[in-house]
């Protein structure tokens, strides 16, 4: 185990996110730029003009960072595509993580590292000895087993299958976060159903929803079995982490570009520790159930272990939307912090909140603080609690900045 | 006569405007976003009135538009 290092890579759909990802220990994280990526629809994607700020905040922290550059392209496309590969490279961005040919080809003759997405859906060796020509890292299709995934990686280090840096190959595959219906992700029913195609970052999740199924003949309807057929549990491969790192990828990708600071922090944090674990020889039982219920406290549609373990199937959602056992409320907006008395200013603009509530302040410096709500005073005078349009400060011993967002966390019966 | 607005800055260029209304819209191949020709630009929206005859074609682009940021007015003028 001496001398390995796991690799833990966050998403990063926003600034809050992405200093989460930061604060929660990611090795890596990956984004999106304008609108050529597979979330350009439900994530705050960073502008070209973002690039060097990203570059520089991650580099410094020794953080590798990855562009998704992963929608199909079309010829109207091509010149902001090099812009986006050329800009990236200038600014000191790791890679670009590529599914179009023309993005690969591209960004490989620049010189420039590609990470092969899983948009392209890489099951088999030969595959990847084609996309060694380009690509460094090829993460593979989610569909495979970690029997399969053990003998691509056994192969790559027993015919040295090199990419263009002269390094082996290596494989990273998905361990926590959303799957679809679709295989790797190449889904027609967005684009056919609402004209929003998926493959263009615009997907509608309608696979999500339930359906019922009409007789023609005589109009009876049949809700299929109550269950969200179409819309499989979110992957979460804690419990096996020992079974998925023996099958030799070193890099653990999250998925989660839509999701909020808060679960890409908790996801990051869980996912560290237990590779963590793992390379000391202490990963166990029970601590995977206490990053179970860490993991359930954030965005989820349910658990399942994806298709790694082999034949397991039908494990289907059973409700639309998060499964998390807490939620967030929005309170306010951060007005001021006196580092000094370490004492932060906000306004109440909804709800209520009392001395020794669960707080959760997130902000574009601030990333992510989860915290208990300390001494409350408005106009100096100490108060039990705080109605809406109050303006009131409390103790803080993290810094705020202006305008961050404050949340109240509570647990969901 | 009617107006079209469009918010483009969120524009994910599928060219489906153009295809359907291809006298009024045009890619920008610099940023592969649309481009609503004789367009005005004001903090991010870009709105032109044009002749009733536009109206059927823009309003099938409007709908189609998976980002939903066309918008088609009937004015009354």
């Amino acid at each position: 185990m001496k001398n390995r290092t796991i690799e833990i890579m966050s998403p990063a759909g926003s600034w809050e996110s992405l200093q989460a990802a930061i604060q929660g220990g990611a090795n890596s994280i990956y984004f999106g730029i304008e609108q050529l990526n597979m979330r350009a629809r439900s994530s705050n994607n960073f502008t070209l003009k973002d690039l060097v700020e990203i570059a520089e905040l991650c580099n410094k922290k020794n953080i590798k960072t990855y562009i998704t550059l992963n929608t199909i392209i079309y010829d109207h496309d091509l010149i902001l595509m090099k812009k986006i590969v050329d800009t990236a490279k200038k600014a000191g961005i790791t890679a670009i993580i590529a599914s179009d040919q023309a993005v690969i080809n591209y960004t490989a003759s620049i010189n420039m590292e590609v990470h092969i997405s899983t948009q392209t859906n890489v099951t088999n060796l030969e595959t990847i000895r084609f996309f060694a020509h380009f690509a460094d890292v090829i993460i593979l299709s989610r569909e495979l087993s970690l029997i399969q995934v053990k003998e691509i990686t056994k192969e790559i280090e027993k015919q040295q299958i090199k990419g263009p840096s002269g390094n082996l190959i290596r494989i990273e595959i998905f361990v926590h976060g959303a799957l679809c219906m679709a295989v790797s992700g190449k889904c027609y029913m967005s684009l056919h159903t609402a004209n929003s195609s998926a493959n263009r970052g615009a997907c509608m999740q309608n696979c999500r929803k339930t359906y019922v199924v009409t007789d023609k003949e005589d109009g009876h309807q049949f809700d299929i079995n109550n269950e969200y057929i179409m819309s499989p549990k979110d992957l979460c491969a804690i419990g096996f982490l020992d079974q998925v790192l023996d099958s030799g990828s070193n890099i653990l990708k999250i998925e989660g570009r839509g999701r909020s600071p808060e679960y890409v922090k908790t996801t990051t944090q869980c996912y560290r520790e237990a590779a963590d674990a793992y390379l000391e020889g202490t990963y166990n039982k029970e601590k995977v159930k206490g990053w179970m219920s860490r993991l359930k406290t954030v965005y989820n549609r349910g658990f399942w272990d994806g298709y790694y373990l082999g034949q397991k199937m039908g494990e289907w959602a059973e409700i639309h939307g998060s499964k998390a056992t807490k939620k967030k409320i929005y309170l306010g907006k951060a007005k001021k912090y006196f580092a000094k008395i370490q004492v932060a200013e906000f306004d109440l603009e909804t709800q209520k909140l009392k001395e020794g509530d669960n707080i959760l302040i997130t902000g574009r410096t601030t990333g992510i603080i989860e915290t208990i709500a300390g001494e409350i005073r408005i106009n100096d005078k100490r108060v039990e609690d705080v109605n809406k349009g109050d303006k009131f400060s409390m103790k803080l011993n993290h810094k705020v900045h202006p305008n961050d967002k404050l949340y109240k966390v509570t647990n969901i019966q | 006569m009617i107006q079209i607005a469009y918010k483009r800055e969120k524009c994910i260029g599928c060219n489906y405007c153009i295809e359907l209304a291809p006298d009024r819209w045009r890619m920008n191949k610099k940023d592969g976003r649309s481009v609503l020709l004789g367009s005005r630009n004001k903090k991010g929206f870009y709105t032109v009135e044009v002749n009733d005859v536009e109206y059927e074609a823009n309003k099938i682009s409007a709908q189609v538009c998976p980002m939903k940021i066309i918008r088609i007015n009937r004015l009354n003028k």
